[in-house]
């Protein structure tokens, strides 16, 4: 079985050595696993952290980009003559300037050029400039003048197969041929069943809407190109710009120390690094281009909308017999995994025998997605976990113990490879004893008109196990203090916190003693983006391997000093010390070898995982939601997740993971959607308040972390597995299921908004329903 | 990116009715929409004049005649935590507590929130529609689920306020000035519905600024109280409310005043609900009752039609609150 292509995946991984040896699993951990708050919370918090769209460099100018308004439309002229003019500014770049000539790859076969003149979606790039000042650029980008012949468009995916649909890309709005998955016998599972269900379930497009936009800072020196880039990955950054430039991976740096969310949608270089690093080379002067929140809404990206078809069968015992998915998505107007991943648990979450999936991506003319959060998982979750829940009781069975009937210890839609650990059923019993899912099932309904309901979901994430490549390189300084060098980025999940712990619990060097050195392509090693939620169980074990490293030689050090074999020694504290004899031990500080070497260096790497089997986190997620039947206003009262995502690194790290994921799962479930006006094919809801992320009087007090806190030790040598997408996977079908328990309505489609509810409840107390 | 203007704060009412009067001059109030209306260029100021520094625009005192008057500078969060409010007229403190966020509230005023500009996401976006000058409503025939079901014509928006439909069903009147002098309208009559005049939203003439907010005294009896429905908790305008201020006497309502928010583009009044309260205890039926009357002669668009549920729920609920 092909295993799924995985989107934080750019292009040929180099590979890294293989470490010596494996270190025995940790067992107990004195640093790892406590609740440590943020070793670079002060400088966020003070704003000390200098971020991206921080950076000012002496001569900098600012950039700005000018976009199609146009769904689609073809790009006649161009005159840049008058912005020229305007006071302040020192570039234009547009189509027809011959360095901004440059290729922009969507797939290794498709691509546009940077200013293309077919324009498919509205908020495409057609020209930038570069000015003094910000205001002044885009003052500039308005003043460019572009006049369009403006095409037919379709932004409705479901449209976009209807004959005489206009034509997003010459081939037709199909992306290819559909991505179809089957095992055993779908109609002989049917057949089997004592109980058949089918429904069409969608989800509305979301926007990833990070706190920091999405931009750079490029600045020349002779031939080298220096990027500060808001990403995930400096290294993907790098080479997408170094290709597209023609220019050495060595000349092109790329640094991304701190970044402000991104949430998959910066995984990846833009168009506006292309621009940036032009307008830079043309004005001779460094160029800052961050887009605006409008612009984020249509150019960096979106979760996909999809509509399933799903039908499942099941016998009265609970057994699962066969499961049945069509999938619809779009992706805009390229290739960007417009249903990727979207049957993935219909493929895997639950013991099936027979299932048939199919998924048909099409183009519109909207913005290309990016990943987001566990590409295709929470759209499969809102269908296959309202399923499972109507499953439950079309046979007078509990939600709970349905799943728990169902659970793999292998992986189906991989062969029936194992799974290094599969804690699903655990996050099911303990995540439902520690909500009271009993209790609250059972108690006694209002016969007001606001209802109180519970409900459940489950989930895994295709990925969330990290693996190679990662090197890192550990400084032990002759006071004792550490330098730890690594590639990825910190996207506001707490990783060098992490890592740092990782360092401590091996070498005893407190986390104030700890300086971390990240995401920089001229001074850092390669690392993969951060995404996936693969980051923990990709770098905690190369970083450990580090530490060791530097470990064998501190010891060695301290062997010769102490008069004592290395195998007999351990650090305690600031101290080696002999374990034989507690009496024989000396401050590392104080060790002459380490004082005449002046610093021990470690490198570490990031070994295979096991073969033939799979490492996967899951997830089971409570709610509790009230419900005022008369205007449809759902009010979320608690939430708690228990998840399996192997050995907790940081309690508190763990428990934001959590709030986050939560808090952008009721976003799916109750109040996100882009909007198109299908008038013009134009986003009318491209800004914070029109296009609604939930506020604080959205997400409840009262959410819980339940973690099944079971070291992976198969897995890799930290024994983690990720958490960031868990998180986020079951939330918001948790959220239907518990307003189907409050009010008999099932809300096939998200969000479940006020405007779609309270019909719903009309239509329900018309037909008598409760 | 915002094209330059001219910025005085002058320190008298008289001064800033005299700058208002020259062309191209806006009112800043709160200044938490004006700039962003002039950076999305939803209009233009050649000169913004900032009430900010006028002290008499802003506080509250009781009126003679035993009502209340609140300068139009007061903020809203400052109208919401009055006691003189709270007491007397607390379907007001709703209102404003229900506007924006926290954050906004501290600095929007009451004047401005009632002056505030359509948030339409037509007129708000790059759309030439109707009330920009344009030939169409772009609402009409596309994403018109926030849209009007009461008094759409030729434009279908919104009146984005909480606080106009509470002081509407309080028979305010506002204090206004202009460079002409000062005059008192009815808050009632203070909006302009699209089928009178869809270029504008009030009867402010050019350089006129709202100066006070005269409620006047509530007969004993009176109770009053605003429900919001909004699609999310905090910063969000109504998708429809309810604004309901009863006088009960002997268990009965002797008057009440029902008017709507996020259904038209005015603070829309129900008579019809009204009606079929007086005479009337409330109780769930008469609740009922007046909700499903409230909703009569809606026309909701295609998207909208959510609209009519929603306010059957709002003034049933809000009428219950006073039960």
């Amino acid at each position: 079985m092909k295993t799924p292509e995985l989107y934080y995946v750019d292009g040929a991984l180099p590979e890294t050595a293989v470490p010596e040896g494996t270190p025995r699993p940790w067992g107990r951990t004195t640093v790892i696993g406590r609740p440590l708050p943020r070793i670079d919370g002060y400088e966020r918090l003070s704003g000390a952290a200098v971020y991206p769209s921080d950076v000012v460099l002496p001569e900098m100018l600012y950039g700005a980009i000018v976009r199609c308004p146009h769904a689609h439309a073809r790009v006649r002229s161009v005159d840049s003559a008058a912005a020229a003019r305007l006071p302040g500014v020192r570039a234009v770049i547009t189509g027809a300037t011959p360095a901004a000539d440059l290729r922009w790859y969507y797939t290794p076969t498709v691509f546009t050029k940077l200013f293309d003149p077919e324009c498919r979606f509205a908020g495409e790039a057609v020209a930038a400039v570069a000015a003094e000042t910000p205001q002044q650029a885009w003052d500039a980008a308005r003043a460019v003048a572009v006049e369009y012949d403006v095409l037919p468009f379709v932004v409705d995916e479901h449209k976009a197969l209807e004959p005489g649909a206009a034509a997003v890309q010459a081939g037709g709005n199909r992306v290819g041929e559909p991505v179809r998955y089957a095992r055993g016998d779908v109609a002989a599972g049917f057949a089997a069943a004592d109980k058949v269900l089918e429904a069409t379930y969608s989800t509305a497009a979301e926007i990833h809407t990070p706190m920091e936009l999405h931009g750079c800072v490029a600045s020349w020196d002779g031939p080298r190109l220096t990027i500060w880039e808001s990403t995930q990955g400096v290294y993907p950054v790098q080479q997408r710009v170094a290709a597209a430039l023609g220019m050495p991976l060595a000349n092109v740096r790329v640094i991304g120390r701190y970044m402000g969310g991104g949430f998959g949608s910066k995984l990846q270089a833009d168009k506006y690094d292309l621009a940036a690093a032009v307008l830079a080379k043309l004005a001779a002067r460094p160029v800052k281009l961050f887009i605006t929140r409008e612009e984020s809404f249509v150019c960096v990206g979106n979760r996909p909308p999809m509509t399933m078809r799903l039908k499942a069968g099941v016998k009265k015992d609970g057994t699962l017999t066969a499961l049945e998915m069509t999938v619809l998505g779009t992706g805009g107007a390229y290739p960007a995994g417009g249903t990727s991943l979207g049957d993935w648990l219909v493929r895997d979450l639950y013991l099936c025998p027979n299932v048939r999936t199919e998924m048909t991506d099409v183009f519109i003319n909207g913005g290309p997605a990016r990943a987001f959060r566990a590409p295709g998982h929470p759209q499969g979750a809102w269908a296959l976990e309202q399923m499972m829940d109507a499953l439950a009781a079309a046979i007078g069975m509990d939600p709970v113990e349905l799943r728990l009937k169902n659970i793999p210890k292998v992986s189906q839609a991989r062969g029936g490879q194992p799974y290094t650990s599969t804690g699903l059923d655990r996050c099911l019993t303990e995540g439902a004893a520690a909500f009271g899912w009993s209790q609250a099932r059972r108690r006694a309904r209002s016969d007001g008109p606001v209802k109180r309901g519970v409900g459940m979901a489950a989930g895994l994430w295709v990925a969330g196990g990290g693996g190679p490549p990662s090197t890192i390189v550990l400084k032990l300084f002759a006071d004792g203090s550490a330098n730890l060098n690594m590639g990825a980025s910190d996207l506001g999940t707490g990783t060098k916190t992490v890592m740092a712990m990782v360092v401590s619990e091996e070498l005893g060097v407190p986390l104030d003693r700890i300086e971390i050195e990240n995401a920089d392509t001229g001074t850092t090693q390669y690392a993969t983006a951060s995404g996936g939620s693969k980051t923990v169980p990709t770098e905690s074990p190369a970083v450990r391997d580090a530490a060791l490293a530097v470990k064998r030689q501190l010891l060695a050090v301290a062997s010769d000093e102490l008069k004592t074999p290395a195998e007999a020694l351990r650090i305690e504290g600031d101290e080696v010390v002999s374990s034989a004899d507690p009496a024989v031990r000396r401050k590392i500080a104080r060790l002459e070898g380490l004082q005449r070497r002046g610093v021990i260096v470690g490198v570490g790497t990031r070994g295979p995982n096991p073969e033939g089997k799979v490492v996967n986190p899951f997830a089971a997620q409570f709610c509790e939601v009230e419900v005022d039947t008369r205007t449809g206003a759902v009010r979320v009262v608690r939430f708690l997740s228990a998840n399996d995502s192997g050995r907790v690194m940081d309690h508190l790290t763990y428990e934001s993971q959590v709030i986050g994921g939560i808090t952008m799962g009721i976003g799916l479930g109750l109040t996100e959607q882009r909007v198109f006006d299908r008038q013009t094919g134009t986003m009318v809801n491209a800004n914070w308040h029109d296009y609604k992320i939930p506020t604080a009087m959205d997400v409840p007090a009262d959410i819980v972390a339940v973690p099944i806190d079971t070291p992976d030790d198969e897995a890799n040598t930290a024994g983690a597995k990720g958490l960031g997408e868990p998180v986020t996977i079951p939330t918001a079908a948790a959220i239907a299921n518990a307003v189907y328990d409050a009010t008999g309505v099932r809300v096939l489609d998200s969000p479940i908004s006020p405007m779609r509810l309270a019909p719903l409840l009309a239509a329900a107390r018309q037909g008598g329903a409760r | 990116m915002i094209p330059a203007f001219g910025y005085v704060r002058p320190s008298t009412l008289a001064e800033a009715t005299a700058a208002l009067a020259a062309p191209g001059a806006r009112a800043h109030a709160g200044g938490t929409d004006l700039l962003g209306c002039l950076r999305d260029g939803v209009f233009t100021a050649d000169k913004v004049v900032s009430l900010s520094g006028i002290p008499e625009l802003r506080g509250l005192r009781k009126n003679l005649d035993g009502g209340v008057i609140i300068g139009a500078m007061t903020t809203l969060a400052e109208v919401a935590r009055e006691p003189a409010i709270l007491a007397g007229y607390a379907a007001l403190a709703d209102g404003a507590l229900s506007a924006a966020s926290p954050q906004l509230r501290n600095q929007g005023t009451l004047g401005g929130n009632l002056c505030q500009r359509p948030r339409c996401w037509y007129y708000r976006g790059d759309f030439h529609c109707a009330r920009k000058g344009g030939d169409k409503c772009y609402a009409a025939e596309g994403e018109n689920q926030f849209h009007c079901i009461f008094g759409g014509d030729v434009c279908f928006y919104v009146h984005p306020s909480d606080t106009a439909p509470v002081l509407t069903a309080f028979d305010a009147a506002l204090r206004i000035t202009g460079k002409q002098g000062s005059r008192s309208v009815p808050v009632a009559q203070f909006f302009v519905a699209p089928a009178v005049d869809y270029t504008r939203e009030t009867v402010l003439a050019p350089g006129e600024v709202v100066t006070e907010v005269v409620l006047p005294p509530q007969p004993a009896g009176t109770r009053s109280t605003y429900r919001k429905l909004r699609a999310r908790g905090s910063w969000d305008f109504a998708l429809s409310g309810a604004a309901v201020v009863t006088t009960l006497d002997g268990g009965r309502v002797r008057r009440a005043r029902i008017v709507l928010s996020g259904v038209a583009p005015v603070p829309w009044r129900v008579p019809a609900a009204e009606r079929a309260l007086v005479g009337q205890p409330i109780t769930a039926a008469t609740a009922r009752a007046a909700a499903v009357a409230a909703v009569q002669g809606a026309e909701p668009l295609a998207e909208n039609g959510y609209k009519i549920e929603l306010v059957r729920g709002a003034v049933e609920e809000a009428l219950l609150r006073l039960a």
